[in-house]
């Protein structure tokens, strides 16, 4: 390991490019003795398979190792498969576009609330897709029909998800919880690779003219990357790419109403009122769409906005929204509004919250985690407004189900030339065993998607593991990983990496080292010296599912989207490196300098060239006899002046020329045609 | 050679001693004078290498080629071959030309009213009587003469309708013009009782006079069908043919409901609409690859202000606020992401107003109520009003409509449509009859074929002008900016643009109407490709200041040094040299 840490600092980092991958299969080498590991290498990628059977040799046993390594793989289809249709589990399919809009209100433990708004709309199969539409909007037909799509994520956040207060393992919490900025991925349906990066670069195009966002950022290769099992197990036609630094408004929320049926005119999307919501604390605007043959396209649009009343012991949807929600939109199939109360909120009394409202209907889901109240918009008129209002009867302090670990991100080192990246996971404190899917093998299983731009140039070789505080070594926890090395403006690097912990865990820290790169000044944004965002990462866990089955009466798309084995994963913080940015006006000092240091040289030489000394001499002789020089002259004057002599006025009025000579007017009027000549010039030209 | 120079100057401080008394004695020494003046000629002959090497790199541009097109265009407009013929069925008697003279007359007289997609024509009469036949005038080729003996045609079309006798002389044209059936219009005349013009929906008209024997009046007449409909098509001045640059056009049509909370109509645009449609997308393809698509939109309220008119029992909008209708802030048509490139898009928009505004209708200026209750907007679209029946009665808000648009309605809205469509094109809607003897015959795929001949040469002229329009102002733009770079690609396009406008030019006197058309499409999307080139955005980082701001601090100083010293130097020698003259002279004196 050492030599080849070595090998980096003798080589320049322009070398990484070839030398790169070997520093990763050799560093991965070490960290996987060669008697215990698998390799296959493909170009830049390589995955390796761990193998739990030790004291295995190496070369006569490499085929019955490739067929375990093969065989593990068929093991791990399963768990892979319920990584993919989260969310969507309609079965039956309309025959007509459709669109349901519903509403989620959530008290969180800290007082503040979760407002989710939830539409679908559904555009059931035919020939004519893309071009006549009802309901469901033409744009995103006409975006999947032209960029082959089978599934896309869009989300616009501002803030970040609280996972300690908030919930982590919830399906809200687990679905919503976004990255800050923009983040979009998708899966194409499009088999070669150099077809799908084109159209993921129109892609990103169109979508940032749909909604008036810089989501063509996204398009240099710079920009994104193809995980292959970090984020969503697939086969290569996903892209994944992240803006951390987007700011989300109203410019972003404008077009996503447009795709509503009702916009914001009527029925729950109505109660979007621009100041209150980009008030709150969170802010995350989704779009979700999926098409396949059978079921069409199926779009979810969601908003989940985390707001603070104000007043924190009561509060109303007049007073969070300040506005009231008099009606459905007329166009919509269901319209709804849930609020969903979680059992550790209640548990400890049962009279710690009072509800004002005649709910259509109560329910708990199947575990008894949470308690729905339902109210169908219907009923409600512009006489009668639907307005729920929330007391609270007692101040406590709760937090909702977590994830098994607590992951933050920061960086170590100082300086603008290296650096660390650490990943860090905390036990959550409260028990979530209740989550566990399989309790007899009692490992986390813990997957980490981390993509890095290129010029944050990580070693991948020096990935070091602590567990409970103690350096751990890699073969011992990581159980599949997958590096696919930065190229210097071509590419980022990205890390997929599963681990497993054991389940007595407390603490995991993950340790990665990087140089800085160095940018070329074009590429510098305006805003250099802020620093640059390295993208959230994400850590999922698979063995965890949240779901929440509630009865079948409810029918409900945002509900019906509870039961989907949504997998437990949280984003970490977005870091900010600082970069050596350069001085921007350097270009112009050094031409100026070295300009000028020449122009001295040159014209110093010509006069030297041309100097006649022995003549000079003379001349000055003969003038020293005719008349002093002229700083003599000077100092002679101001010391009569300092001693108050006064010359005699006859002299004075000999030595002064008149002021206004012809000369003198000469001069000025030579001065003023250059002047104007040099205007004319500049202006005709 | 460092000898030679301290040698001279040991000599010239010898020499040097002459100053003192104004008189020299020795030659002033030249290798100074030389040193700095060679100095500053290197600089001089440098100046046009850093010139050179410092040059902003810019494709040329066949600018003079350009313009000298464009001249030529403006001043002699693309006009293309057409051959016009007449042919009398009944005994015509005036056998001199004045016939024939007098047809092209009247046709000479509308082209000046009209630039673009003229005709070069030609024009010849045929008497093709039972025995007669005699040919006059001056056809394009024997083929395009018409072959006498359809003297059976005036039998065969008694008793027949227009649209038969219509198709009688399609056949008969197809058979007796050979070769250039596609190519010749033709008016068929005879003599019959009641006087009748019918112009036909291919490319022919009949007409049946009283009398023939007035060929001032008949020749005015037949004139009058070819100059003012073949050619021109009735229209006053050709307008812009809504095609994007790249030959698409997409017709969006979206059903727009003001407000859904009192009724909601949905249309089966799929079944109704594109059946109704297909036809005229099929007349229109040599022009337009057209596409369509439809959707229904909610919430759309119009923005213009409707009032209630008492004597109509109707809300009315006015004439002068429809510029207004269209409510760009509600109404979020889109343009299509399927309109690839340089599309055109237009929409075309039914609108269902609110009960607070129904019946809707339209006044037109002299009060009276629009016919078809639609409106245009020129490259944009269309807009048609369509009222829900028995909405006056409704009772507002108490219960809520969820209706389809009845496919009788929805098919008078889409003939309103192509309508519209047909004006968007330049082309009348309908046309008004000069007099009650004319009359046209409407083809049932809303373009008849001769209109169509006229688009396409409209198309194919519009094309032309508007590539070299825009290679014009591109040629233009880059002169003014002398430090802009033109990328070796836009020169190209430029060239390869120009290069398909002569083509298209030299085609459309040539008269093969295909390859005009096509190489015209390409010139304009070509010129439209050069002029939009991102790299002209690239203009801002290479200003002359950036360029004095780099050269200034080395070449200001250094050229004052060596100005000065060569000033210097050649002032020193001239005075040096009078001193030796006058040396000189002052010994020759003495001696």
């Amino acid at each position: 390991m050492g030599l080849f840490k070595s090998v980096n600092q003798l080589g320049a980092w322009g070398h990484f490019k070839i030398l790169g991958p070997i520093i990763i299969y050799a560093s991965v080498l070490s960290v996987f003795p060669l008697g215990s590991s698998l390799w296959f290498l493909d170009g830049e990628r390589f995955t390796s398979g761990p193998l739990t059977g030790g004291g295995v040799m190496a070369s006569h046993t490499f085929l019955s190792l490739l067929l375990f390594y093969l065989y593990s793989f068929h093991l791990l289809r399963p768990i892979y498969c319920s990584f993919g249709s989260n969310g969507f589990e309609t079965t039956s399919v309309p025959k007509e576009e459709e669109f349901s809009e519903e509403l989620l209100l959530k008290p969180l433990p800290d007082y503040k609330v979760l407002a989710h708004f939830h539409f679908t709309s559904i555009s059931p199969p035919s020939s004519s897709n893309g071009k006549h539409h009802h309901l469901f909007p033409k744009s995103i037909a006409q975006l999947v029909k032209k960029y082959k799509i089978r599934e896309l994520e869009l989300s616009f956040t501002q803030g970040r998800w609280n996972y300690d207060r908030w919930g982590a393992s919830d399906p809200l919490s687990t679905a919503n919880g976004k990255p800050p900025g923009v983040e979009l991925w998708a899966l194409f349906d499009i088999p070669t690779k150099e077809e799908i990066d084109a159209t993921w670069r129109n892609l990103t195009h169109s979508l940032s003219g749909l909604f008036c966002a810089s989501i063509n950022f996204l398009e240099s290769s710079t920009s994104y990357s193809a995980p292959l099992w970090g984020f969503l197990p697939n086969n290569g036609d996903l892209r994944y790419g992240a803006l951390p630094r987007e700011a989300v408004c109203t410019e972003n929320l404008t077009p996503w109403l447009k795709l509503l049926p009702c916009r914001d005119k009527a029925g729950i999307a109505s109660l979007l009122d621009r100041p209150s919501i980009y008030r709150g604390h969170y802010h995350s605007q989704r779009l979700k769409l999926r098409s396949d043959g059978l079921n069409g396209i199926v779009i979810e649009q969601t908003l989940s906005v985390v707001l603070q009343p104000i007043d924190r012991t009561s509060w109303s949807m007049h007073q969070l929204f300040k506005k009231s929600l008099t009606g459905k939109c007329a166009l919509a199939k269901s319209s709804k509004v849930f609020l969903e109360i979680e059992r550790s909120l209640v548990s400890q009394n049962e009279n710690i919250l009072e509800l004002v409202g005649e709910a259509d209907m109560v329910t708990n889901d199947q575990r008894d985690h949470s308690t729905i109240y339902q109210y169908n918009v219907e009923r409600y008129s512009e006489h009668e407004a639907l307005d729920i209002r929330v007391n609270w009867k007692k101040l406590l302090q709760v937090s909702f189900l977590q994830a098994p670990l607590h992951a933050s991100r920061f960086l170590m080192g100082s300086g603008n030339e290296r650096g660390s990246i650490a990943i860090s996971l905390q036990s959550a404190r409260n028990s979530t065993k209740g989550l566990y899917d399989n309790s007899k093998n009692c490992f986390t299983r813990v997957v980490i998607l981390q993509v890095v731009p290129w010029y944050v140039k990580v070693y991948y070789h020096t990935l070091r593991i602590y567990v409970d505080g103690a350096i751990r070594d890699a073969k011992d926890v990581v159980e599949k990983i997958n590096v696919t090395p930065s190229e210097d403006k071509v590419s980022p690097g990205t890390l997929e990496m599963m681990l497993q912990f054991p389940c007595g865990m407390m603490s995991a820290a993950l340790i990665l080292d990087f140089d800085k790169g160095f940018l070329h000044i074009d590429e510098y944004p305006p805003d250099a010296n802020q620093g640059f965002d390295i993208p959230s990462a994400l850590v999922s866990f698979p063995d965890f599912i949240s779901r929440r089955i509630y009865p079948d009466s409810i029918s409900s798309p945002l509900l019906q989207s509870y039961k989907g084995r949504n997998i437990v994963k949280s984003y970490t913080e977005v870091l900010l490196v600082p970069l050596t940015t350069p001085d921007f006006s350097m270009p112009y000092n050094v031409i100026t300098f070295t300009c000028t240091v020449l122009a001295l040289y040159f014209g110093s030489m010509v006069n030297v060239l041309r100097r006649r000394v022995s003549e000079e001499e003379r001349l000055a002789k003969s003038k020293d006899k005719r008349k002093p020089g002229l700083i003599p002259l000077l100092i002679s004057k101001i010391s009569n002046k300092v001693r108050g002599i006064k010359e005699d006025s006859a002299n004075q009025s000999q030595s002064s020329e008149p002021i206004l000579g012809p000369k003198v007017v000469f001069k000025v009027v030579l001065i003023a045609l250059i002047a104007v000549l040099g205007h004319y010039f500049f202006n005709s030209s | 050679m460092a000898d030679e120079t301290s040698a001279a100057a040991g000599t010239s401080t010898e020499t040097g001693a002459g100053t003192e008394s104004n008189l020299r004695t020795t030659k002033p020494g030249t290798k100074r004078l030389f040193l700095t003046v060679s100095v500053l000629i290197s600089f001089l002959v440098g100046a046009p290498f850093l010139l050179k090497s410092t040059e902003i790199h810019r494709s040329p541009l066949p600018s003079a080629a350009i313009s000298s097109l464009s001249d030529h265009l403006h001043s002699n407009p693309p006009s293309f071959p057409c051959h016009f013929q007449a042919i009398f069925l009944s005994p015509f008697k005036p056998s001199d030309s004045s016939l024939s003279l007098s047809v092209a007359e009247r046709i000479r007289a509308q082209l000046s009213a009209q630039s673009c997609g003229n005709c070069n024509f030609t024009v010849s009469v045929t008497v093709d009587s039972g025995s007669s036949c005699r040919h006059e005038g001056d056809a394009a080729s024997a083929a395009c003469l018409w072959e006498c003996g359809g003297g059976g045609l005036v039998d065969a079309i008694e008793g027949r309708d227009d649209q038969g006798i219509d198709e009688l002389l399609l056949s008969a044209v197809n058979e007796r013009t050979g070769g250039c059936a596609g190519r010749v219009y033709s008016v068929f005349v005879m003599e019959g009782r009641d006087e009748r013009v019918v112009i036909g929906k291919h490319r022919h008209a009949w007409m049946v006079l009283k009398d023939l024997d007035d060929s001032t009046s008949v020749g005015s007449m037949i004139g009058t069908v070819f100059g003012d409909y073949f050619m021109r098509g009735g229209v006053e001045k050709g307008e812009y043919i809504p095609v994007g640059s790249d030959g698409n056009v997409v017709l969006s049509f979206s059903l727009l409901n003001s407000n859904p909370s009192d009724w909601i109509y949905d249309w089966d645009f799929q079944r109704t609409g594109e059946v109704l449609l297909a036809p005229v997308l099929e007349a229109l393809a040599p022009v337009a690859n057209i596409t369509m698509e439809s959707q229904v939109l909610y919430h759309a309220p119009k923005s213009s202000i409707s009032y209630w008119d008492e004597k109509l029992e109707a809300y009315v909008v006015n004439t002068r606020d429809l510029p207004f209708f269209v409510n760009s802030n509600e109404w979020h048509l889109d343009t299509s992401l399927s309109a690839s490139g340089r599309s055109k898009v237009l929409q075309f928009v039914v609108y269902v107003p609110s009960a607070s505004e129904c019946p809707l209708y339209i006044r037109t200026p002299e009060g009276e109520i629009s016919k078809t209750n639609a409106f245009i907007s020129p490259m944009w679209g269309g807009v048609a009003i369509w009222n829900p029946h028995g909405c006056s009665m409704q009772s507002q808000g108490i219960h809520l409509v969820r209706d389809v648009l009845p496919p009788q309605e929805l098919e008078k809205i889409i003939e309103i449509f192509i309508g519209q469509l047909r004006i968007l094109f330049g082309l009348n809607s309908n046309y008004v009859e000069p007099s009650p003897t004319f009359k046209f015959l409407a083809s049932e795929k809303g373009f008849t074929n001769w209109e169509l001949d006229l688009l396409y040469r409209q198309h194919t002229c519009f094309n032309l002008l508007s590539s070299l329009s825009t290679l014009q102002s591109l040629s233009t733009l880059v002169e003014s900016l002398p430090r802009m770079i033109v990328m070796d690609e836009i020169g190209k396009q430029v060239e390869l643009s120009l290069e398909a406008a002569n083509l298209a030019e030299r085609n459309i006197s040539l008269g093969i109407n295909n390859a005009s058309a096509l190489s015209s499409i390409r010139a304009r999307a070509l010129a439209e490709d050069a002029f939009f080139h991102p790299s002209i955005m690239s203009i801002s980082y290479s200003s002359m200041e950036h360029y004095f701001a780099i050269y200034m601090p080395f070449f200001a100083p250094v050229s004052l040094h060596v100005l000065l010293a060569a000033v210097k130097e050649v002032k020193r020698y001239f005075a040096e040299r009078s001193k030796y003259l006058a040396f000189r002279a002052s010994k020759l004196k003495s001696s």
